[in-house]
């Protein structure tokens, strides 16, 4: 995105949520925001929560200046650089997709209906914007703009430019109809599915192939170089072992003496005990409390109070007498190999996420290209990763 | 794709079926396109492409920085040793491959340990320059809370801290100063090869330091096995401890894991440094002072802890720096001395005394010649001195002529020292720092260092003007050195200057050379031992001499056998 886009961009973006624009210089934009972008870039969800919670009426809208070139903010203003990786520009770019993800749109075909007067059906398509990455030690993304017919079921890649093309409007036009649906939307993303693994099957695939035997060339030094460790040095992969254990008969020891404890403290009739409490001693694996079902946003949202969200989800303090410093246990030659292992299928497995970047239903008139439903394979890399804009 | 393992995100379903039967909410058709945009501008549309530099338009990277970035994207996978000689932005390259892996959405929980002394710098230089939200680890809970966390090893290995890092499966580890896990059998070895990563980045100026093992070690943490067991890699690549064989196949080998650019290698200009003593002669009543405070010093000291004063050495020997420095500086520890013996001891009076002295100079022959120093220089000049009665005196002097000045001190918390900073870029045209003002900024926009007093700590002088002479500095960076004529300070900077060429070599050479000096005691020791136990100037002037010949041979020595040592490291 060069430095025009990116204004152009943040123009649009503040457009449609109507927002009061202070100033407009070829440099910079100073802007008040809407709530709804408060809530996204404003970077004051206490304040924010805070006006909710009250109930006030009214806030004091934050008034920020955008300046679209580093070298040249404006004098006497307090000015933010905005660039593709400025971290506010990151936070635009989610909040459209927060609030541009689910539409429903009509084509509007003018001149057809309202001079013959009669009613022109309009067909029901489901259209979904896919982003596609290879995944393995690197990464492409392939991003799919499909189009699914729900009334005669067919599927059409480059769904979204065509889309571009034609006059859309939210709600449904005089003298117009729509068709039945005769798919579900999840019979239709089911076609999407096969759609997709179609793309990529004529996808070049030497990118997998290569992080195969890549994986495979490591995974072979490093049995080699263990089973060499091994028979060089048994004694120290014993010595460990034996280390191991002994630590692991102490720890079985102390797992029930802890046991005692807590069945002591059980019938004492003492409470639950504090979730610092049940930080296990290593090598066990890390307290479960700090798994966080839910972000502290959306805690709030659903009427928590931000204090009580951290004491539920926050990481205690490891009391002192639960600190030990002897406690150290090396792993065993095996333990280190399969760790090693699966640090190398981590890293090098290829793997494919599809994921979801908006959709929705789209009646038209207008039959898209049937000639994009199936491309040729050369054809197939440049629709499939082209760009609409 | 045969075998590929495809997970397809449908959690759109069950929403966007709500809406449709409850006809809405819809959003709005520019967002959605909005959306598509921005998914569009931030999709990886190549495997082997740098994606990073696009988000980083603030940065311009050295082409050699570029390039070990890519190699580690390409070549290494990953995981490598960043091995550039020193000053030539490994931080820089780490952040373009830690940038480049999230910016993939291929790492996101990243792991910086460093020295402890580097750990604020690493958080600030990855917000500043990279937008990376780094915090510095505190608070236990802060492993898991933050994404990407700097701490020092030490801290890390460390119960209870240690049981959250061997928990958490990192994206990304990156080790600073990483010649410090040379050693197989030390704990913070052990400890970071227990964590587990995905990526990792070992960062050092001095792979090899003493032995062809310390290498071994450093790649067994990297890639266990990368060169086979510790015997096979003896027999077929180790001559002797410091010598290798077949090295050309070893070089192969290495070169699979390991970046290293050297100065040497060209295109990485740095400006030189030019030097200049500026001789200062005392007034008469100065001089006065000065012999008198040396003298009391010495007999004080040799009296020992036992003597009449009952004075520590630590105070004494600061004393002695401190008249070297300004009068104020040697007024104020002469005035706590005073308040600490008692009121009949005959020690009190001849503090009085000194103090007399103090009081009757009204001259000031350095601070005159600073200011004289700073008008000719007519541009932005950081000035060094150790003692905070200095740094205040010297600030009000400039004020009376008219100077502008900030001072800067260590203990100075983050955002004062941001703010002081900004104040002399743009406002101010003298920084007056003291000693622990060095860490953690970068001041390169100014190439005038004015060293008002000399540390005896060599390391010292090296820091302050590392802070000015490094990468990004455009112009010669001036050094100028104020010497009284006839006092230790003269003798210690005819040591460190005239003697051992510190202001000539390498940044971090020096690091090196004290290492080997291996002496019993820090060089500055040395120094304090020389000075204090020296009975005449003459004999003091010998000693430091000798030491001078010490240095210089073993910067000899290591000149000589570096090639062999490095031969294996170098590329």
């Amino acid at each position: 995105m060069q430095q025009q886009q990116v204004r152009q961009f943040v123009e649009r973006y503040l457009a449609s949520f109507s927002a009061h624009i202070v100033e407009s210089h070829p440099d910079y934009l100073t802007v008040k925001l809407p709530v709804d972008v408060d809530k996204d870039i404003g970077n004051r969800p206490f304040y924010r929560s805070w006006i909710e919670k009250m109930n006030i009426p009214y806030h004091q809208p934050l008034v920020l200046t955008f300046a679209f070139h580093p070298d040249r903010l404006p004098e006497g203003l307090r000015a933010e650089y905005l660039h593709l990786g400025a971290a506010r520009m990151q936070q635009i770019f989610a909040s459209t997709k927060k609030h541009g993800r689910f539409l429903c749109m009509y084509e509007q075909k003018a001149g057809t209906a309202s001079a013959s007067r009669r009613s022109t059906p309009l067909v029901p398509w489901l259209g979904i914007n896919l982003k596609v990455s290879l995944l393995c030690d690197k990464r492409r993304d392939i991003l799919l703009y499909l189009g699914i017919n729900l009334h005669n079921p067919r599927v059409v890649r480059d769904f979204t430019s065509f889309l571009f093309r034609l006059p859309l409007t939210p709600t449904i036009p005089d003298y117009f109809y729509t068709l039945d649906r005769r798919i579900t939307v999840a019979q239709a993303l089911q076609m999407a599915e096969q759609e997709v693994a179609e793309v990529l099957r004529q996808e070049d695939q030497a990118w997998a192939e290569e992080a195969r035997a890549r994986l495979q060339e490591e995974l072979a030094i490093l049995e080699a170089y263990y089973a060499e460790l091994a028979r060089r040095e048994p004694e120290s992969a014993e010595g460990n072992a034996e280390e191991a254990a002994e630590e692991e008969r102490e720890s079985a020891v102390l797992g029930e003496q802890s046991g005692e404890e807590q069945a002591e403290q059980d019938q004492s009739g003492q409470k639950s005990q504090t979730p610092a409490d049940q930080i296990p001693s290593m090598p066990a694996p890390a307290p479960e409390h700090v798994e966080q079902p839910q972000s502290s946003d959306e805690y709030r949202e659903s009427g928590g109070r931000i204090l009580d969200f951290l004491r539920a989800n926050g990481i205690q303090v490891t009391p002192r007498e639960e600190i030990d410093q002897q406690e150290w246990k090396n792993s065993t030659p095996d333990e280190e190999r399969q760790r090693r292992m699966d640090e190398l299928a981590w890293q090098y497995e290829p793997r494919i996420e599809v994921q979801f970047i908006n959709g929705g239903l789209f009646y038209l008139a207008s039959a898209p290209p049937a000639a994009s439903a199936l491309p040729s394979k050369s054809g197939s890399k440049s629709l499939a990763s082209g760009r609409i804009v | 794709m045969p075998n590929i393992p495809v997970t397809f995100d449908n959690s759109w379903l069950d929403p966007l079926t709500e809406r449709m039967q409850e006809d809405g909410p819809w959003d709005k058709w520019e967002l959605f396109k909005l959306a598509l945009e921005a998914e569009e501008a931030m999709a990886v549309h190549e495997f082997d492409q740098l994606q990073s530099l696009k988000y980083l338009p603030l940065l311009s990277p050295f082409p050699h920085q570029l390039q070990t970035a890519e190699r580690v994207l390409l070549d290494m996978r990953g995981r490598a040793i960043l091995a550039d000689e020193v000053g030539l932005g490994k931080t820089i390259e780490a952040g373009l491959i830690m940038k480049e892996y999230m910016v993939r959405g291929l790492a996101k929980k990243i792991l910086v340990l460093v020295p402890a002394s580097l750990v604020i710098q690493w958080t600030k230089e990855l917000h500043q320059k990279f937008g990376i939200a780094a915090v510095a680890q505190k608070k236990e809970y802060m492993w898991r809370q933050h994404d990407v966390v700097v701490a020092s090893i030490d801290t890390a290995k460390r119960d209870p801290h240690r049981r959250h890092v061997l928990d958490i499966d990192y994206d990304m580890l990156i080790i600073d100063e990483a010649h410090k896990l040379k050693n197989k059998r030390t704990r913070n070895y052990q400890f970071v090869k227990e964590i587990r990563k995905k990526y990792c980045l070992l960062l050092t100026a001095t792979p090899i330091q003493n032995e062809m093992d310390e290498l071994y070690n450093l790649i067994n943490l990297l890639k266990p096995g990368h060169l086979g067991h510790i015997a096979a890699f003896s027999s077929n690549y180790v001559e002797g401890k410091r010598q290798s064989k077949n090295s050309e196949k070893l070089r192969g080998e290495i070169e699979k894991v390991m970046i290293r650019h050297k100065r040497s290698d060209g295109g990485i200009q740095f400006t030189s440094r030019r030097v200049q003593s500026v001789p200062i002669e005392l007034s008469p009543e100065e001089q006065a002072l000065y012999e008198g405070v040396t003298r009391f010093v010495r007999e004080q000291y040799h009296a020992g802890e036992g003597g009449v004063g009952g004075f520590n050495s630590l105070s004494l020997i600061t004393l002695q720096r401190e008249v070297c420095s300004s009068r104020e500086a040697a007024f104020m520890t002469l005035y706590h001395m005073h308040q600490r013996t008692a009121e009949n001891s005959p020690v009190r009076e001849r503090i009085l005394e000194l103090v007399e002295m103090i009081k009757r100079i009204d001259t000031h022959s350095k601070a005159a010649k600073t200011v004289e120093l700073i008008q000719r220089i007519d541009d932005k000049v950081i000035i060094f001195t150790e003692y905070r009665a200095t740094q205040n005196y010297l600030q009000k002097y400039l004020h009376d002529h008219g100077i502008t000045s900030v001072p800067f001190r260590g203990g100075f918390k983050r955002s004062k020292k941001d703010w002081m900073t900004d104040l002399f870029q743009n406002r101010a045209q003298v920084l007056i720092a003291t000693e622990a003002g060095g860490e953690g900024i970068n001041l390169q926009f100014c190439n005038q260092v004015i060293n008002y007093d000399m540390p005896w700590n060599p390391m010292r002088v090296e820091q302050r003007i590392g802070r000015v002479h490094r990468l990004g500095q455009k112009r010669d960076v001036h050094i100028h050195n104020l010497s009284t004529v006839g006092t230790i300070e003269e003798h210690i900077l005819n040591l460190l200057y005239e003697k051992i060429d510190l202001f000539e070599m390498v940044i971090g050479e020096l690091d090196e050379i004290v290492e080997r000096l291996s002496l019993h005691h820090s060089l500055e020791e040395n120094l304090i031992q020389i000075i204090m136990d020296s009975r005449s100037t003459k004999e003091m002037a010998l000693k430091l001499d000798n030491m001078g010949h010490a240095i210089r041979a073993i910067r000899q020595t290591q000149l000589r056998t570096d090639p062999a040592l490095s031969e294996a490291a170098d590329q």
